[in-house]
């Protein structure tokens, strides 16, 4: 129940700040933009496959479209998390308010996943305005349902994957532009270090951009979940202990 | 049966020796007031009450609950008023108690935020922000915020800091009211009338030790002080005094004025005495505390 408590409050505070609606609308606006690009390149690479050279030339949706697409949403989603992360513990510190929280019957764990769900709940709201894409589409086409849900699977983990790290960082300052850079900058840098290698490689296995490709196209693989799974336990149990030290420092 | 048992409670923050080796216990129903100038370490031995900060050595019993272990069995039944009340400023007072009274476990939270809106006279600010209040009704939401569980025992880090002096009486008047239902109070301060006007007994703290602990009126030297002040000052007014039955010490003050030490109250037998050379004033000694604390806590090359 505490969890549920700390999560609503979260989430209820993300929405009184400027910072959440700023977020909110360059989020939907840059989509928005990125909807219209990809639909056009569609529809025009629709046009030129069918009855072409090469005959009819069937063109899927879910791949073409949805695929790029969403991939699109998770880099852009990477960009803007840390800006919904940053304030998670930094603020509370800053403005004293963690003390509150510190001396409640409620334990550290409660918190972190409290203020963890209450991100995630913006984050919900986020991808529910882009639900226009998916029933715009419904209009023309039948898309994959299935490789729908598993895009969206692959955009709430890669964005609980960057509120992880950012509610670390923000756990590890009281200032909140600090925990924004260096959590934006650990993000794009687990999202680019796969052209550092094969995907095979070690550079290859640690980078969210190998992760996603399957997700994105409807493949659940195991391993891309354990990922996920292990890339968030692991930033959230860290940020678990840097706030269970606040009780001793 | 004593609600807060320390023992040997110490607390370094790297070199510096915040609380060095506290003991003392604290009995149900009891206020307690710790005094002390500013870097005594009343702060943070309160933090290691509340299990907000923990110990270096040494043990803080709650309740029968030891805070290391069950700090939240301990954190249900108590109430902390931290030197910064905790306040999400972009809440609304109401909304704000009622996320305390769920997370603290009160047992029917959106009641229990009700009712302490009324007891701490909240009401006609319940729907503002809590950044737009003064600091006068922060610092009672604050209040507000360390009751809201009804706990057993409240500890406030200076209660009344930033209130003007009728919201001091206010706060006063509420945490006697709170000792009469039986609820420990711990309140730390260093506005000396206000122990005098709210605590039973007093635990100086100085440079992180306990440098005295005792009641009110054992603190102010044994017994009770009256100051008279007389139209006619005289070698005869201090010998008269002294002679009165019950009077152990005379000492001379400024312009007229004479501090008689007593065991009891001898007010009475003061005013008739001085009747004889044109009594002006009279009155319980006030400076009584205020001597001791300043002879105790006057550090040898202090800060």
């Amino acid at each position: 129940m505490a969890v549920l408590t700390i999560a609503a409050r979260e989430f209820r505070a993300i929405f009184n700040t400027t910072i959440g609606w700023l977020v909110l609308a360059a989020f939907l606006l840059l989509n928005g933009v990125f909807f219209l690009l990809w639909l056009d390149y569609f529809a025009r690479a629709s046009a030129e496959f069918s009855g072409g050279a090469y005959g009819d030339v069937q063109l899927f949706l879910s791949e073409q479209f949805f695929a790029p697409f969403y991939g699109n949403v998770a880099t852009i989603l990477l960009l803007v998390c840390p800006a919904v992360s940053m304030r998670m513990f930094a603020e509370e510190r800053s403005k004293k308010t963690l003390e509150l929280l510190l001396t409640s019957p409620v334990s550290t764990a409660e918190i972190v996943l409290g203020k963890f769900l209450g991100a995630m709940g913006f984050i919900t709201v986020l991808l529910l305005g882009l639900s226009y894409a998916p029933i715009l589409l419904w209009f023309w086409s039948t898309p994959d349902l299935g490789s729908l849900l598993s895009a969206h699977l692959a955009l709430f983990l890669v964005a609980g994957s960057a509120i992880a790290i950012g509610a670390l960082f923000s756990s590890l300052t009281d200032n909140q532009i600090t925990a924004l850079v260096l959590t934006v900058s650990v993000g794009l840098a687990l999202y680019v270090i796969g052209s550092a290698g094969t995907p095979d490689s070690f550079a290859g296995q640690i980078s969210i951009l190998n992760h996603i490709d399957d997700l994105l196209l409807g493949g659940i693989r195991l391993s891309d979940l354990a990922y996920f799974v292990g890339l968030i336990g692991v930033f959230l149990f860290a940020t678990h202990q840097k706030v269970e030290s606040f009780r001793w420092s | 049966m004593s609600i807060i048992e320390v023992k040997n409670l110490t607390r370094r923050f790297g070199a510096l020796t915040a609380v060095d080796d506290l003991s003392f216990s604290v009995g149900q129903g009891d206020i307690v007031g710790f005094l002390g100038p500013n870097g005594a370490g009343k702060s943070t031995t309160m933090r290691m009450l509340t299990g907000s900060l923990g110990a270096t050595s040494g043990s803080v019993t709650i309740a029968g609950y030891d805070i290391g272990s069950d700090a939240r069995a301990v954190q249900r039944i108590v109430g902390y008023l931290p030197e910064t009340p905790p306040l999400y400023t972009d809440m609304t007072v109401r909304s704000y108690l009622r996320f305390c009274a769920k997370i603290k476990k009160a047992k029917s939270p959106n009641q229990a935020a009700d009712h302490v809106i009324d007891r701490v006279d909240l009401g006609l600010v319940a729907g503002r922000l809590i950044g737009n209040l003064s600091k006068g009704f922060r610092q009672r939401v604050g209040v507000a915020q360390a009751l809201v569980h009804e706990p057993r025992l409240l500890i406030l880090d200076e209660p009344t800091s930033g209130l003007d002096p009728n919201q001091r009486v206010e706060i006063r008047a509420l945490i006697g009211e709170l000792a009469k239902g039986d609820v420990t109070v711990v309140l730390s301060t260093h506005i000396l009338p206000e122990v005098e006007a709210v605590c039973g007994r007093v635990i100086i703290l100085h440079r992180g030790k306990i440098v005295a602990q005792d009641t009110l009126a054992g603190l102010s030297g044994a017994g009770q002080a009256v100051r008279v002040v007389v139209a006619r000052p005289s070698d005869a007014v201090g010998s008269a005094l002294l002679a009165l039955p019950g009077a152990l010490q005379v000492k001379v003050l400024e312009d007229g004025a004479y501090r008689v030490q007593a065991n009891d109250d001898i007010r009475e037998a003061v005013a008739a005495c001085a009747v004889n050379f044109g009594l002006l004033e009279l009155g319980r000694d006030q400076a009584g505390l205020e001597d001791v604390f300043l002879k105790l806590t006057r550090s040898e090359g202090g800060i």
